[in-house]
């Protein structure tokens, strides 16, 4: 299969100055002197003006109802509908032309925008002014379209490539050339649209006069045609900027990257963070579980100097690594409950079957690119199944005692058999959205205003997708196949309805009966590739920025499109991913937010993320690896504590962040941290009962019962509406009043056998039993032996009737049983002396201690131990004071976020 | 701090510059113009809400917009009885409201398009339509964010729970839901907000101290943490809320005079609407109650005459004619609906009526709404409106309108996109006037 790929070139690039004499001088120039005569061109000046001056804006003429009676694209970039706007008349609606032929000064689109006839819009421009004559001049030219022969545009240059500013007010002035197909170089910098990303760091005027302001860093973003380029801005947070910075540790390419950003900012990294923040942080970050007491004890005393690298090996190949992991990829691919009604062969296993289709593969760490293909090219069948097979293999899942796994077949079909991803144009922005982090819906209606999509690029996107390239339903390859096997329940389906059809064919499966089965499949071509020299190629679709694919050349149109995103033009695959990924382990994503990878939302480290997205491909897209290299840097281990330089730094990740823990997590961590302590080592080695290992997800509220209520407030993904911030980790009130005051909270502290209240209860009565039952001291053998025999003689004397003798005896005991029993309460008082020491005391700073190790992974420092002590002291019994100790720890914030 | 950009290049500050020159419908100037001209302004003046939802989708034509001239097909069994206002009819069933149709607004002949439950739901409980790559809030999440209650009581109660979810807006926004309804007499309390496992309120200080004396990692920090700032806020209102009397006392109907109490009758929804007259007398912003079994394909007339009629009758009628006993009914604004009407054809083949948005009722009470009132009309055949059909999102608009909330104030969903309040919805001055 040979296929051209290529990426339009429409970034900025630095690397070649033009000559001054070759560039066209810029149209506020050109056009200031009353006698220019240059007629404008209408891609080229016109459009972009009218986007300068504001007429296609949302607010204005761009809005999809017009404006009195006059509409533009949005962003301008469709020309057609743009030019028969301005030219044509529409007196069915009575609307004039905008463009007067006869009288050009008197054209409407003259005459309102300098307010020579009212116009709601206000005063655009001047009558005279450089504007108005570029606009005139089209006019008098003939108001003329774009030629189809016209050169094309190819990037944006623009000048200075990034700007540094070390005092507020300072200025620079950006330069932009538009250079087109046919080596036209024009100077566009009136004609632009400029915006800042922060404009308490740098504004940006109209002329494209950057100023700066506050210290910070952002971007200036220039847009002209489908050029989107941003610019970055530095203005240093303190002295230490570029010379004068420290020098700093940077064990890992990671480290040296982000202290490279820095350095320009003069941000210093914070500390390394303690052996216990660190332990905390990546067991929460990787395997969505808190570490157990015993766990923190251990990796506090270990002295090795690899620890933190061999317990970051450790946790990967815990199962609640995948159980996490997975639960997030099934947020970014949309497992989602609702829209999975009717497209399994048995209801409701949809979930279930992805979640563990991708546990399986996140544990045993398949690449990422072949499980994005297992999801993107998937069939329900296997490759070359045939059609009894599948259905065999159905029957082997869903029968009881069956043989099969979901998780083992080759595909995960549920990902498009979705009922939510039906249409070409949903299924282009869920593909786009999940495996690309890009937002291309924008461009489904007019032109993307951050990124370089047209609504062009969005329609012949969307080719790929159509129900005619690949669809569930009955396969009509199969047909006959699918109504002989449906045929032998004939008598027992003929009077029911679809529905209920449906279900009795599902219960046939799970008995164990060959039903027939619908299935996800792809529709190969209709025509034979076409043949040399043929004019009709057949269907086409164009990949976003990439080329155009003949669809009848390919048995199936997704397996272009995977090669597309697997190849390494592609770079938003890769990149993504790592950016989510990122994203999750500090708080903001290097792309943020980490879902919308567009041109004019640029990454705060551009370095970083290529160095990551590079290197992930060239590990062959090692979730792992990638895991490692992240938990690895110092970066990740750095402390949350801010020092005087990164303070107010929340996107260079200088320091650590503060995070909530996500939804199923928190739900978890209460879980672990209320329950015992073999309940907590059994919730780290299986998953069952966790809440990372609920497979779906939905939208709905309702539920009250169970961790459903729980997950629903702390903003579990919905996963409906291709968005990562279906995922919400804000705090909010039902959070706080479901810590401190829910019934199932309580119930959970307080759960039989498995919680840690109870195993303390347990403790305590042991502990207590022995002094209750105050039992004599048992005698030592040496004494078991001489009362033996003085018994023995005692018997002896008895039987001789020698009473005297008998006497004596008897005294030697009872001076005996005394001697032993005064031993025996000296020792038991040295026990005692001994227990009042150091028992009682360490038994409540350790229960202080234990408290705090489940809760908090860490010990208490000194003030925290006396204010606990304290607290149980006065509580009316041992397991009371635990269990309000307890209460107050999981609603300390330090509880409920990663840090 | 970076600034969130929109769909379509505008940064989140210039919106309030911007305004909403371009929208359809009623623009700002009109709304200020409507709220100036005096008439109306003055009686919108709701600090509060009760939304009702009818859940299943009841058959408008055998409740207040009865068609007794329609030929067979289309009439139903029951027949129309006069109300307290001259003029308006309601069904037979409908005893008690027709003793109190002074009190509330009747819209006929709304009309929308959406004929499947979750669609028509969502439409009704937030005034758009819904759209698949974006969920709008509900009334109570919008009502919550705009105009926050007291802080020693949950904003947004829902009961037993609600079909208004918080949408782009975010948890924060999220219905209290109680979860159970109350029982006649029967002292009442919610998760949360009830004192669990036997605490005392000194029990519950005792360990809030100690909580306080603990919670010391981040002090100093929340300034410069959105996140730990959040905390530290709810962590303390929820403090307020559970050791507050009044929150308590709020959701306890038990403490309703009996006499009062009596007029809501026995059924989960009377004593519902108990509840919610009770929290809103207390401070609570927003309520919602679900009443479901309106899905009537099947028995329509049995089901509404034994069932849902009566329920919703003596329920509904105690709750205006409660709120007026207590002063509330001017400072409450009340929206009953359902998600769509019924078909006025009759299915005679199940003795019921399906589905159908295209003509449908609501009714509007409270705040600056001026009861006794039909707006709108349906055609013979209550197939369809007379005239001009009320949307749904108009029926938004003048909820929103009566709680003092510009339903043209533009929110940024979470993907920056400029989102109205309510996108297509017009006030209807009528029904202020």
């Amino acid at each position: 299969m040979k296929r051209l790929l290529f990426v339009t070139l429409m970034t900025a690039s630095f690397a070649v100055p033009a000559s001054a004499d070759s560039i066209v001088e810029p149209a506020s120039e050109r056009f200031a002197a009353e006698d220019a005569t240059e007629t404008p061109h209408f891609r080229m000046h016109v459009v972009p003006l009218m986007g300068k001056l504001g007429c296609n804006g949302r607010a204005c003429h761009g809005s999809f109802q017009g404006q009195g009676g006059f509409r533009l694209s949005l962003f301008g970039y469709d020309f057609e509908m743009d030019h028969k706007g301005l030219t044509e008349a529409d007196p069915e609606n009575d609307k004039e032309a905008r463009v007067d032929h006869e009288y050009p000064e008197e054209s409407l689109m003259l005459e309102k925008p300098t307010l020579l006839i009212p116009h709601r819009g206000g005063k655009r421009m001047d009558v005279g002014s450089w504007q108005h004559r570029l606009l005139l001049n089209w006019i008098k030219g003939g108001a003329k379209n774009v030629g189809e022969d016209d050169a094309e545009f190819v990037r944006l240059d623009v000048t200075p490539s990034e700007i540094l500013f070390d005092a507020a007010g300072k200025k620079q002035p950006l330069r932009v050339i538009a250079v087109w197909s046919d080596g036209t170089r024009e100077d566009v910098t009136p004609l632009c649209r400029f915006q800042s990303n922060d404009d308490q760091v740098a504004e940006i005027d109209e002329a494209g006069m950057v100023t700066a302001k506050n210290s910070g860093d952002t971007h200036v973003v220039v847009f002209y045609d489908a050029g989107v380029v941003p610019i970055p801005v530095i203005r240093p947070h303190t002295e230490l900027a570029g010379a004068n910075y420290p020098k700093v540790v940077t064990p890992t390419m990671v480290d040296q990257l982000v202290v490279d950003k820095l350095r320009k900012l003069g941000m210093v990294p914070s500390d390394l963070s303690e052996d216990a923040e660190f332990l905390r942080r990546v067991s929460l970050d990787l395997t969505g579980s808190l570490p157990s007491p015993a766990e923190v004890v251990s990796f506090l005393q270990d002295r090795s100097a690899d620890k933190r690298s061999r317990k970051i090996d450790e946790l990967l190949e815990r199962p609640t690594y995948a159980a996490w992991w997975t639960t997030r990829l099934c947020d970014i691919t949309g497992n989602n409950d609702d829209s999975l009604a009717n497209v399994t062969p048995v209801r409701s296993t949809g979930s279930q079957e992805w979640y563990d289709w991708l546990y399986k593969r996140v544990a045993s760490n398949v690449p990422y690119d072949e499980i994005v293909a297992g999801i993107v090219t998937a069939t329900s069948r296997n490759t070359d199944e045939e059609f009894t097979d599948y259905v065999k293999a159905m029957t082997e899942i869903y029968k009881e005692d069956g043989e099969g796994e979901y998780a083992d077949r080759q595909f995960m079909p549920h990902y498009w058999a979705r009922r939510t991803v039906r249409l070409p144009e949903e299924r282009a922005i869920s593909f786009a959205y999940t495996f690309m982090g890009i937002r291309i819906q924008c461009a489904q209606c007019h032109k993307h205003p951050f990124d370089r999509w047209t609504q062009d690029d969005f329609e012949q996107f969307s080719g790929f997708f159509g129900r005619e390239r690949f669809t569930y339903g009955i396969n009509p390859k199969s047909r006959d196949k699918y109504n002989e096997l449906l045929e032998t329940f004939k008598e027992e389906t003929e009077e029911l309805n679809g529905g209920q059809v449906r279900r009795f064919l599902s219960e046939k499966l799970q008995e164990g009966k060959m039903a027939p089965v619908q299935e996800l499949y792809a529709v190969a071509p209709r025509k034979p590739s076409s043949k040399k020299g043929s004019q009709d190629k057949g269907p086409t679709a164009k990949l976003l920025g990439g080329a155009v694919v003949a669809l009848n050349d390919h048995d199936d149109a997704r397996l272009p499109l995977m090669d597309w995103l697997r190849s390494r033009n592609n770079d938003l695959f890769a990149k993504a991913f790592v950016n989510r990924v990122w994203a999750t382990y500090f708080n903001v994503g290097i792309v943020e937010p980490p879902d919308d990878l567009s041109l004019a939302n640029p990454p705060s480290n551009g370095a970083l993320l290529d160095y990551l997205a590079e290197s992930f491909i060239e590990h062959d897209y090692d979730m792992k690896w990638l895991h490692r290299e992240i938990a690895n840097s110092r970066t990740y281990q750095a402390s949350w504590r801010p020092n005087e330089t990164n303070r107010l730094d929340q996107r260079n990740f200088s320091h650590s962040i503060p995070r909530r823990l996500p939804a199923e997590v928190a739900y978890d961590a209460v879980q672990q941290a209320t329950a015992s302590d073999s309940e907590t080592d059994r919730m780290l080695a299986e998953i069952k009962g966790r809440a990372i290992a609920i497979p779906g997800a939905n939208g709905r509220n309702r539920s009250t019962r169970g961790p459903q209520y729980a997950l629903t407030i702390f903003g579990r993904s919905t996963r409906e509406s291709n968005c990562d911030c279906d995922r919400s980790t804000e705090a909010s009130l039902l959070q706080t009043v479901f810590l401190q005051n829910d019934q199932d909270v309580f119930s959970m502290i307080d759960r039989k056998n498995v919680s840690w209240i109870s195993q303390v209860e347990k403790e305590c009565t042991e502990e207590a039993a022995p002094v209750a039952e105050a039992k004599p001291e048992p005698l030592p053998p040496r004494a078991k032996n001489q009362f033996k025999r003085l018994r023995g003689r005692l018997e002896k004397a008895k039987k001789q009737k020698n009473e005297e003798l008998a006497k004596t005896i008897q005294k030697q005991i009872a001076a005996k049983r005394k001697q032993f029993a005064e031993i025996a309460e000296k020792k038991k008082a040295e026990r005692k002396e001994a227990n009042a020491v150091e028992e009682p005391e360490s038994s409540v700073a350790q229960l202080v201690d234990r408290t705090y190790l489940r809760t908090l992974s860490r010990l208490p420092d000194e003030q925290e131990r006396e204010r606990s002590i304290a607290y149980l002291e006065s509580s009316e019994t041992p397991v009371d004071g635990a269990r309000g100790l307890l209460w107050a720890l999981l609603n300390t914030k330090e509880f409920i976020v990663n840090h | 701090m970076a600034i969130s950009r929109t769909c379509d290049g505008m940064k989140r500050r210039d919106f309030l510059k911007v305004g909403v020159l371009g929208g359809a419908g009623i623009s700002l100037s009109g709304y200020l113009q409507l709220a100036q001209a005096g008439e109306i302004s003055r009686r919108a003046k709701a600090e509060s809400a009760i939304f009702i939802n009818l859940n299943g989708g009841p058959s408008h034509m055998d409740t207040f917009d009865l068609k007794p001239e329609s030929s067979d097909e289309y009439r139903g069994e029951f027949s129309p009885i006069r109300t307290n206002v001259p003029g308006v009819e309601f069904c037979e069933h409908l005893p008690k409201l027709a003793q109190c149709a002074d009190k509330f607004a009747i819209l006929r002949g709304v009309s929308h398009t959406l004929g499947a439950h979750r669609l028509g739901t969502e439409y009704v409980n937030t005034g758009n339509r819904p759209l698949p790559a974006l969920e709008y809030p509900g009334y109570g999440a919008v009502m919550t964010k705009e105009r926050p209650g007291p802080r020693d009581l949950p904003p947004f109660v829902a009961i037993p729970n609600s079909s208004q979810k918080p949408g782009f807006l975010g948890v924060k926004y999220a219905p209290l839901n109680t979860g159970s309804t109350p029982s006649p007499g029967q002292k009442y309390s919610v998760r949360g907000i009830a004192l669990a496992n036997g605490l005392t309120i000194n029990e519950i200080e005792k360990r809030q101290n100690l909580l306080q004396d603990l919670d010391k990692t981040f002090r100093g920090f929340e300034s410069d943490n959105q996140l730990l700032d959040g905390l530290d806020r709810f962590g303390q209102q929820a403090r307020s809320i559970i050791t507050s009397r009044r929150a308590r006392e709020a959701f306890d109907v038990s403490k309703e005079s009996p006499e009062f109490a009596k007029m809501f009758g026995k059924t989960a929804f009377g004593q519902s609407c108990l509840l919610a007259s009770r929290l809103v007398e207390s401070g609570v912003r927003f309520a919602s109650i679900s009443l479901g079994g309106w899905d009537t394909h099947r028995n329509n007339w049995d089901s509404l005459k034994d069932r849902q009629l009566p329920t919703l009758d003596e329920g509904l009628a105690a709750l205006f004619t409660g709120l007026e006993l207590k002063g509330l009914l001017e400072s409450t604004a009340i929206f009953v609906t359902g998600e769509f009407g019924r078909t006025p054809k009759i299915n005679t083949e199940r003795g019921g009526r399906d589905h159908y948005p295209r003509c449908m009722f609501m009714l509007m009470a409270g705040g600056g709404v001026r009861g006794g009132q039909v707006i709108g009309q349906s055609n013979d055949t209550a197939t369809l409106p007379e005239s001009e059909a009320i949307t749904p999102d108009d029926a938004a608009a003048s909820f929103y309108y009566n709680l003092g909330i510009d339903h043209t104030k533009e929110y940024h969903s979470t993907t920056g996109r400029p989102i109205t309040i309510v996108r297509d919805g017009k006030v209807m001055p009528k029904l202020f006037a």
